[in-house]
């Protein structure tokens, strides 16, 4: 049936964050027909959910900032389609959590409003799924690409190359990239930018698995955050380096965030803004030449 | 490993790293296990258990150590007043060359 997950909770009994998300679970179990996988069973013999993993879409929930569930489902190569943090979500609702293990109505309160917006979430996903193929299959050989997917070259020398050992880190040398020192291009036309990670920042994080974006219409200065990226190793603030309104965000990565590993400068593009002070945001961005240099003290200073 | 410049401006110069506050703090360590920069020195023995040693360690923009603190006891400077600041200093620099 459609609208239920497998959901891989955090097992923290020792943290009420911990059995916040054994709530969700509960709940979740309840109300849909979600099946939920013992991390502490399925460590030792994955085989029990294995088909269950293949069949319904994975819920990852973590209860605190050690991301052990995520970190389970790195490790099992497992393909994440939604994830919630509860101690985020309590922050961002602006509660508390208690210190005691059994919760309380205002811990009880929070995993029904998340169970709600899971299921609400997982309803829009699969009517998105469903209408996509139907529109894909009316224009199959239309071309769907945005007004903007032609901004990079896919020729190699399109690339300067720095090697490090077994690694190799690409900069892209096209005139409009800029960068920022926290590892975040962005690619300019008129009033227009594109931004994303650099090779530095994704072969630093290795796999990355999951995209949180930043909210279409949201403003954002220069320096501020524009999503994250996370891998099994950690989680990447992107840091903007343009400031402007967020007009669009590369939804493919919502289900292959791989694509960032495979290039972070095409179709691993974070998200498209409208300029609001370019000018102003240059006098500290590197060009091609800057970064590279940065780029090349840290791959030596870190990649040892 | 600590960055010697960040846009050309000398690290030490730029006033940026967290700031604890330990009235807040629950010890969880969260933020001293995340940070790999080395900004945080454990003290365990003390009752600060751990203390921010190396500021200029800190990625400038940088704030990934505040989410992960459950009880927001982490704050950074001012973004638009530190932006400020690297760009007049930048101005300085290119005035005395």
């Amino acid at each position: 049936m459609n609208k239920s997950y497998s959901v891989l909770p955090c097992n923290g009994l020792d943290k009420c964050a911990g059995c916040v998300s054994k709530e969700v679970a509960l709940l979740l179990t309840e109300e849909t027909d979600s099946k939920i996988i013992c991390p502490v069973f399925y460590r030792v013999a994955d085989a029990k959910y294995n088909k269950l993993l293949q069949e319904t879409p994975l819920l990852v929930i973590d209860g605190c900032a050690t991301r052990c569930a995520s970190k389970l489902a790195a490790e099992k190569n497992l393909k994440i389609t939604q994830k919630i943090n509860i101690s985020e979500e309590a922050k961002a609702a602006g509660l508390t959590l208690s210190d005691s293990l059994r919760i309380g109505d205002t811990e009880k309160k929070l995993a029904e409003n998340l169970v709600k917006k899971l299921i609400e979430k997982e309803r829009t996903r699969t009517e998105n799924e469903s209408s996509e193929a139907t529109e894909s299959e009316a224009t199959e050989s239309e071309a769907t690409e945005s007004e903007t997917t032609d901004h990079v070259t896919t020729k190699k020398e399109a690339y300067e190359i720095y090697k490090k050992d077994k690694f190799v880190f690409r900069l892209p040398k096209k005139e409009g990239f800029y960068f920022n020192e926290n590892d975040v291009w962005a690619y300019v036309t008129g009033r227009k930018a594109r931004i994303g990670v650099t090779d530095y920042a994704q072969k630093s994080l290795s796999d990355i698995m999951f995209f949180t974006p930043p909210a279409i219409g949201a403003e954002i200065e220069q320096f501020e955050e524009a999503g994250n990226i996370e891998s099994g190793k950690a989680v990447f603030e992107i840091i903007s380096p343009v400031s402007g309104r967020i007009t669009a965000i590369n939804e493919s990565l919502l289900e292959a965030p791989e694509l960032i590993n495979q290039n972070p400068y095409e179709e691993g593009w974070i998200a498209e803004l409208e300029l609001t002070d370019f000018e102003s945001d240059k006098e500290l961005l590197h060009s091609f030449e800057g970064y590279f240099q940065v780029m090349k003290r840290k791959v030596d200073e870190f990649h040892v | 490993m600590s960055e010697s410049t960040f846009m050309g401006v000398p690290r030490d110069q730029i006033d940026w790293s967290p700031r604890i506050d330990y009235d807040k703090c629950n010890y969880c360590m969260e933020c001293v296990e995340f940070c790999p920069h080395q900004v945080f020195e454990v003290h365990e023995e003390e009752e600060q258990k751990f203390v921010v040693k190396n500021p200029n360690n800190c990625v400038v923009f940088c704030r990934a150590c505040g989410k992960t603190c459950g009880v927001d006891a982490i704050d950074f400077p001012n973004k638009a007043d530190t932006t400020k600041h690297i760009k007049e200093i930048r101005k300085e620099m290119g005035e005395n060359e």
